[in-house]
């Protein structure tokens, strides 16, 4: 008679990677758990998606993927526990809270699983559309409670573990010191896209340095509240006062990686590309009108655009199953969605019209007019011109977008969306925007632009108009 | 998008809302709120970790503070942030009587308490917690807001909440179910 099977003996894991050089996974049960939800289908699917989408049309070698990303984050997330551990070791009134620490670090490798295809690209429209899938958090934590990666994390690590790193990714606010690790100004996914991206595009500057920001966190409890309220203290991550030049660097690091790349108005025309013809397919198949699009019904784009409320039809999408179907649907009988599809295959890229510089140029600043007021004229010009461009014909794509790198006054301001540097010993820490005066003068991007087919002269006289009419009350904003 | 020029929109918030608002988070939340209960709907909210919150709405206040539709004052709270007060300029009657009488009440709760319950009114009416998923949006709004829920914040909001309920408003609040 023969016994039980032997079970295997667990065996580390080892991943070599191009930014942290070697992660790896423990034999003790919590990361051999990890390793198995690793190996599910939904984990597995972003090695299909691309961390930076269409960036790759600009910066070939960005071809790094969520997939990569993710395994980065949880290896960064472990060294900022580590930093929680070390801080709170050191004091003997205080427990390390080993539950909460694993549920970020599964939080921190799982928190990208519900990611749709091209990373961000499709969630605008998504949005646009009320997809459930337009927020890949909620779609990442519905696929931790219910996908078998709950299966595997609640057989080993307790019956509510995948429902305790959903929430965390769900709620957005961290509620505790380790759910910092997860969200914040210093979170682990910031710390690992910021260094992936730049080795990946290959641009040179946007270095941080990681090393010395680990080597100077602490744990330090802080006031919070909203507006005039105070709601008590909350414990946070906070620098020590040898890593101001550090922190301003890292602030400055995604200064330049937005208008350098995120930003990059090749990356974001192929974007608006991508979700024109995204919306065209989705609304002719869910119209019944699915044989002009040139798949076939049992194709997975046809599938979610019938049930997009579907999360396995959504599960079934990721950047190859677009890019395979791109060669049909350059054959559609709809003449847009061949148009669109012929255009990101053969990388035509529509012509990009900068309007937030076209209005700048109209509204020029007046003789011993501040600053603020001058930008405030452009933007409230942009708002006009963004309105109409949205009522504009199909033909011309928009894309607004701002961005702050580091916002002192937020609506409202939390010690987890600051930057806290300790000074002096026994002093609150301060907020780095008071310690750097670069940081302190950093305004926000913002960005409105235009993108239409490069032999198509009506629409650019359409956004000359725009433009003109946005610009044409302009001169009198602001005039006592 | 908001239909209309957005610091115009904004200041005129501020104008019913009798001439000033005290803080960016009471600012968002009073028109979440206002726009949930009818009152003409503007803007569009997205939920962030602060809960609804309106790029459009901050622009429009950036806009108005600048254009001098709006004063803004920036003062450091006991709690070490900073927050902004909003003023008209010059005193102006209310535009909309039965708005203003909505958005002095509520500007007159704590903003932490209007932070949970514009989170909880959120959460019911655009992410249906509690109407057409399971859970309740007050459970959740305290599952993402631990520490500004406790010390009865929650229940203060549940109140406050329950009160604005009452106003006259173009159509009723949703009605939560109880924390």
């Amino acid at each position: 008679m023969r016994g039980p099977k032997p079970q295997r003996m667990p065996k580390p894991q080892r991943i070599r990677c191009p930014v942290h050089n070697l992660i790896e996974f423990g034999t003790d049960q919590f990361e051999q758990t990890l390793w198995r939800a690793i190996q599910t289908p939904p984990f597995q699917r972003l090695r299909r998606i691309r961390q930076l989408g269409f960036s790759e049309l600009v910066f070939p070698g960005a071809t790094h993927t969520r997939f990569a990303h993710s395994l980065g984050v949880f290896h960064m997330a472990r060294k900022l526990i580590e930093v929680i551990r070390r801080s709170i070791g050191a004091d003997r009134t205080r427990m390390y809270g080993h539950h909460q620490a694993q549920v970020a670090l599964a939080a921190a490798l799982l928190h990208d699983i519900g990611h749709g295809m091209f990373s961000h690209a499709f969630e605008p429209l998504a949005k646009r559309l009320r997809l459930p899938s337009a927020e890949h958090e909620r779609a990442s934590a519905t696929l931790i409670r219910d996908s078998e990666i709950a299966d595997v994390l609640n057989a080993e690590l307790g019956s509510g573990f995948a429902n305790d790193v959903a929430a965390l990714i769900e709620r957005k606010e961290p509620g505790n010191l380790y759910d910092a690790v997860v969200s914040s100004q210093f979170d682990a996914d910031r710390l690992d896209y910021m260094q992936r991206d730049r080795l990946m595009t290959g641009v040179q500057s946007s270095g941080v340095d990681p090393v010395w920001l680990l080597a100077n966190l602490e744990v330090a409890a802080v006031r919070t509240g909203a507006d005039d309220a105070s709601a008590g203290e909350i414990e946070t991550l906070v620098l020590g006062p040898k890593a101001v030049q550090t922190a301003q660097s890292y602030v400055l690091a995604l200064f330049h990686l937005y208008p350098n790349v995120y930003l990059h108005k090749a990356t974001r025309g192929a974007e608006q590309v991508f979700a024109a013809l995204m919306e065209r397919l989705l609304r002719l198949a869910a119209d019944g009108h699915t044989a002009k699009t040139g798949l076939e019904e049992r194709h997975p784009l046809i599938r979610f655009a019938k049930e997009p409320g579907d999360s396995a039809r959504a599960q079934a999408l990721d950047d190859h199953v677009f890019w395979g179907a791109l060669p049909m649907l350059e054959e559609a009988e709809d003449a847009e969605i061949a148009r669109l599809a012929g255009a990101l295959r053969g990388r035509r890229l529509f012509r990009c019209i900068d309007v937030r510089a076209q209005i700048a140029v109209a509204l020029p600043p007046r003789k011993d007019e501040a600053r603020e007021k001058h930008q405030a004229r452009i933007a409230l010009a942009c708002t006009r011109a963004e309105r109409l461009l949205r009522m504009a014909p199909k033909c011309i794509l928009t894309d607004s977008y701002s961005r702050s790198p580091y916002k002192r006054v937020q609506e409202s301001q939390s010690p987890l969306n600051r930057i806290l540097i300790r000074t002096t010993a026994g002093s609150p820490p301060q907020d780095m925007a008071e310690l750097s005066p670069i940081i302190a003068a950093a305004e926000p991007f913002h960005i409105l632009r235009a993108y239409v087919a490069r032999d198509d002269d009506k629409a650019g006289r359409t956004i000359e108009n725009i433009v003109r009419t946005s610009t044409r009350g302009g001169e009198e904003d602001g005039q006592a | 998008m908001v239909r209309r020029d957005p610091h115009r929109v904004a200041a005129r918030i501020v104008r019913d809302a009798g001439g000033s608002v005290v803080g960016r988070t009471r600012m968002q939340k009073i028109t979440y709120l206002a726009q949930l209960a009818g009152f003409p709907a503007e803007f569009r909210f997205d939920y962030r970790h602060y809960g609804p919150f309106s790029e459009e709405l901050a622009t429009g206040l950036d806009i108005a503070s600048a254009l001098g539709e709006l004063t803004e004052e920036v003062r450091v709270s006991d709690w070490g942030g900073t927050y902004s007060i909003y003023r008209l300029p010059r005193e102006q009657p209310p535009a909309d009587p039965r708005r203003a009488a909505f958005l002095q009440k509520a500007k007159e709760i704590g903003a932490i308490e209007l932070e949970l319950a514009a989170t909880a009114a959120f959460l019911f009416a655009e992410e249906g917690i509690g109407r057409d998923k399971p859970g309740n949006p007050w459970h959740e709004t305290r599952a993402r807001k631990p520490q500004k829920a406790a010390e009865g914040r929650l229940e203060a909001a549940a109140t406050a909440y329950a009160d604005l309920r009452c106003l006259s408003t173009p159509k009723p609040l949703p009605e939560l179910p109880p924390p």
